[in-house]
């Protein structure tokens, strides 16, 4: 491989990042300020896809705005979900298996719903933008991964404004840093919950009409993302955004050069192998595994950490 | 920061030695440290001769090492004698009868006085008697020593007084004890020996009444407190 | 300290027999072939069901992958019969590899607790389905076959069934009645406070997972045999891997009767309802979870309980303790409030 193959995976890697960090950050939130595994988060993704083809396919609107138009409809949907099960839960400091167990009924629920409303086959946005390209000396970059850039980063940035600038935002990073001092000032705690709950789900939603434009979807389509989701949020510290851009970051240039790196090998004497590219999907899961086990409390973590076995 | 530093101590057999200072003065991470909570950045641990730092807590109660904790942590969907039963089963001497078992968790809970509460669950003891309870569990394991960490605090007179009779009998068994206490009455009373900890250093050690007179302790520990503990003693 | 025996206790001892008997005895009553097939398939779901019980009910491990010892064990039974070796012998070298494959798995994720370590083994059960459907020995995505010479005989099928499941049976109330099963408990219910009494959770966990994972590589093998045609995208599915954790959580986590309930239901409803409406399993099971998760942590068993105890008018605490300390986490009966 040459140079300027690298840079084209480079490239292409961080183009993914954008739409990955987009895609983790509804779930770290949720995970901050409630400390909700958030299983359902795959099925929001789905949701979020089928949303922007319906969109797409009845009133002809560009899945970039559909997408954006995701945003409130999912914010109030989570709304609507946090009011409907997830307010019963108990509060925890702690993750509980049965925020977790809860979250994971309602995501075959969602599943089940999907395959009733649009059943099982892959389905795939086509736009003109899917099959044009830009090319940038040797190097071309299919025009819909870098509008779906865009969007995410641009929807990242809104974000921290939100978070830093708004009365709701404080709170919210208040609960996150320290519940208890948080409620003792008067943070309203379960009105934040529910607002937070819908803020994560709705960039679940947005996520996923953004990875419905790069991929082809089915309702079992959020799984593998809500995975790398999870390798993401781990990464980044479990409760900060800035954290899970740098997970992307990290996930999508393993995840893109992990068939393009050789790797060495010892059998008998020292040689090199690629990763047979059906093997690709393992790094995201084995990632999974490996970072939790070495690096609980994420890439920050390292540096400061206090190693305690078993 | 360290929270204990040149911390240096020897515990004779058959003692009830006492640990005493002021809030932070490292106590609870010297309990951490021996029965390997906390693995220590330098320093060891022996027991009986042989090095025991950094060894699992599991490991310890096998070589005759059991602990309490301050804040007690029963296991509440089970009945007090199965707590107890527990340590008997995973203890030093890894009793595997279930019926033998029973035996000797019903004799450890006689000790503690909660064998009336046997078939009761951990859950709906009062504090004073989990309190008791944790006591038990760690006394069923058979220690040689055994590292008690306030088991006073939260008790009424009467029970602490029990609770101090109790020492003395876990001691006549033979077993030594290491004990941290802020019940200064408690602990003055029940220790052959005191060793007196402040910003994780030894500041004196000794027999209670000498500590009790010497002056850097009440200049330390007692000193700014000394109105307390006269109206408390 | 033996207490007599009340009548629920009579019921416990003598019901199992009565199940046992019942079972072994009723091909003689000439049932149809299709009964045979869903007994059949209920007695293998519900050894995998009394076998994930062990990990994520006694020891409060609650694994999303258990399809890979399925799997493990389907493959295994499948290879070994291929090399022409007695399918029992294949059963229990499906059990030893998915033994073997439990070690593994557990060595790096029991250092991980609650959440953290059902989300590692979701990791590990996706990543276990991708390299199947890529190995040679495996036949790939595609599948593989299982040949035998012997005709087909429904019946050796179902006693092979029988017996794992009566295996897996005597296997849980053993450990549930043993030192232990013991510590088990008391590891799921607090880990530190266990390892003080000088239980090792880590090493317990181990051997657990272990046997969990060998009666689950049974259950597997013997599924295999019968269907004679599977791939990954079957036997590793995460879905397998569900199924495996619902039986018990449905039945009731923690309790052996509660796997064994969950097993027969889930066996049951499986065959039958979604063959009427292959569309709503998911909806069927999803909201069966939320239900449990928020109204009956004990699950169909911890509701029979109530049903019972409604009509014997007998004070006792609600609902076992267990299933709280599972779900919850450490707070125990008094973590709930509604």
């Amino acid at each position: 491989m040459d140079a300027v193959e690298y840079l084209d995976l480079l490239l292409k890697a961080l183009l993914l990042a954008g739409v990955y960090a987009a895609m983790a950050v509804g779930m770290t939130v949720i995970y901050g300020v409630m400390k909700i595994v958030n299983l359902a988060h795959a099925g929001f993704l789905m949701l979020g896809a089928y949303f922007a083809l319906e969109m797409f396919q009845r009133f002809h609107i560009d899945p970039i705005l559909g997408a954006v138009m995701a945003l409130p409809v999912f914010f109030l949907f989570g709304m609507l979900v946090h009011w409907i099960l997830v307010r019963w839960l108990p509060k925890s400091d702690t993750p509980t298996l049965a925020s977790l167990l809860l979250m994971f009924g309602f995501l075959l629920v969602l599943q089940n719903v999907g395959y009733l409303l649009w059943g099982t086959e892959d389905q795939s946005i086509l736009t003109p933008l899917t099959l044009s390209s830009v090319q940038i000396g040797e190097i071309s970059i299919a025009k819909v991964k870098l509008v779906v850039f865009v969007a995410a980063v641009v929807c990242m940035i809104v974000l921290q404004i939100v978070l830093h600038r708004s009365w709701f935002g404080r709170s919210m990073r208040a609960l996150i840093q320290n519940p208890y001092a948080a409620k003792i000032v008067g943070v309203d705690d379960q009105r934040t919950a529910r607002l937070t709950f819908g803020l994560g789900t709705a960039f679940a939603g947005f996520a996923g009409a953004l990875l419905g434009m790069l991929y082809s979807f089915s309702p079992d389509f959020g799984r593998p993302f809500l995975l790398r989701s999870f390798v993401i949020i781990v990464l980044g510290g479990l409760e900060s955004v800035s954290g899970v851009a740098l997970g992307a970051i990290v996930l999508a240039v393993l995840e893109t050069f992990s068939t393009a790196i050789p790797l060495p090998w010892y059998w008998h004497k020292w040689s090199f192998y690629y990763l047979p590219p059906s093997y690709q999907p393992v790094v995201p899961f084995a990632l999974l595994v490996l970072v939790l086990v070495i690096m609980p409390k994420g890439l920050a973590g390292l540096f400061n950490r206090k190693w305690k076995a078993a | 920061m360290a929270a204990l530093k040149d911390v240096s101590f020897d515990i004779p057999e058959n003692q009830i030695c006492g640990f005493i200072g002021p809030n932070g003065a490292g106590k609870t991470t010297l309990f951490s440290l021996i029965t390997g909570a906390v693995r220590p950045s330098a320093g060891q641990v022996h027991f009986r001769g042989k090095d025991v730092t950094g060894m699992s807590s599991a490991a310890l109660v096998k070589r005759g090492v059991a602990r309490t904790h301050q804040v007690v942590r029963p296991f509440k969907a089970m009945s007090v004698l199965e707590n107890v039963q527990v340590a008997v089963h995973y203890g030093r001497h890894a009793v595997t009868r279930t019926a033998v078992a029973r035996e000797h968790a019903m004799e450890a809970l006689k000790l503690v006085g909660l064998d009336r509460k046997a078939n009761v669950l951990a859950s709906a003891i009062s504090l004073g008697e989990q309190k008791r309870l944790e006591v038990a569990r760690a006394l069923a394991t058979a220690p040689e020593l055994l590292l008690l960490d306030e088991i006073c605090g939260g008790l009424t007179g009467s029970e602490t007084g029990a609770m101090m009779e109790l020492l003395h009998r876990i001691r006549e068994g033979g077993t030594t004890i290491m004990y941290v206490e802020h019940d200064m009455k408690a602990i003055m009373a029940v220790c052959d020996r005191i060793t007196v900890l402040n910003f994780g250093q030894k500041l004196a050690e000794g027999k209670p009444e000498e500590v009790q007179n010497d002056a850097s302790v009440i200049e330390a520990y007692l000193g700014k407190s000394t109105f307390r503990d006269k109206k408390r003693g | 300290m033996k207490r007599p025996l009340g009548a629920a206790g009579w019921i416990k001892v003598i019901l199992p027999w009565i199940l046992l008997a019942g079972l072994l005895l009723l091909p003689a009553t000439h049932p149809s072939d299709n009964l045979i097939r869903l007994l059949f398939i209920t007695a293998v779901w519900t050894t995998t069901s009394l076998g994930w019980n062990l990990l994520g009910g006694m020891a409060g491990q609650v694994s999303f992958g258990f399809a890979v010892f399925f799997g493990l064990g389907a493959y295994t039974t499948a290879l070994l019969m291929h090399a022409g070796h007695s399918p029992y012998f294949g059963f229990v070298g499906g059990a030893a590899i998915a033994m073997l494959a439990s070690f593994l798995i557990g060595l790096p994720t029991f250092r991980l607790r609650g959440p953290y370590f059902v989300i590692a083994t979701i990791g590990v059960t996706e990543a276990v389905r991708v390299i199947m459907n890529n190995l040679d020995v495996t036949g790939g995505a595609s599948g593989y076959r299982i040949t035998e010479d012997k005709p087909f005989s429904p019946l050796e099928h179902y006693y092979t069934a029988i017996a794992a499941v009566a295996l897996a049976f005597v296997v849980s109330m053993v450990i549930a009645g043993s030192k232990f099963g013991l510590a088990l408990r008391a590891i799921k219910q607090d880990e530190d406070a266990a390892a003080d009494l000088g239980v090792n959770p880590f090493t317990s966990k181990l051997w657990i997972h272990a046997i969990a994972a060998g009666l689950t590589g049974i259950a597997g093998g013997i599924y295999a045999r019968r269907a004679a045609f599977f791939y990954p995208g079957d036997v590793f599915a995460f879905q397998t891997g569900i199924s495996i954790l619902l039986m018990p959580v449905i039945g009731g986590i923690g309790t052996v009767w509660g796997a064994v309930l969950g097993g027969v239901v889930f066996g049951m409803v499986e065959e039958e309802l979604v063959v009427h409406f292959p569309n709503l399993h998911l909806l069927i099971y999803g909201s069966l979870l939320i239900v449990i998760i928020l109204l009956e942590p004990d699950g169909l068993l911890g509701l029979l309980r109530r049903l019972f105890r409604l009509f014997r008018r007998k004070r006792e605490d609600s609902g076992s303790p267990d299933a709280d300390q599972i779900l919850w986490g450490r707070g125990g009966v008094e973590g709930r409030k509604f």
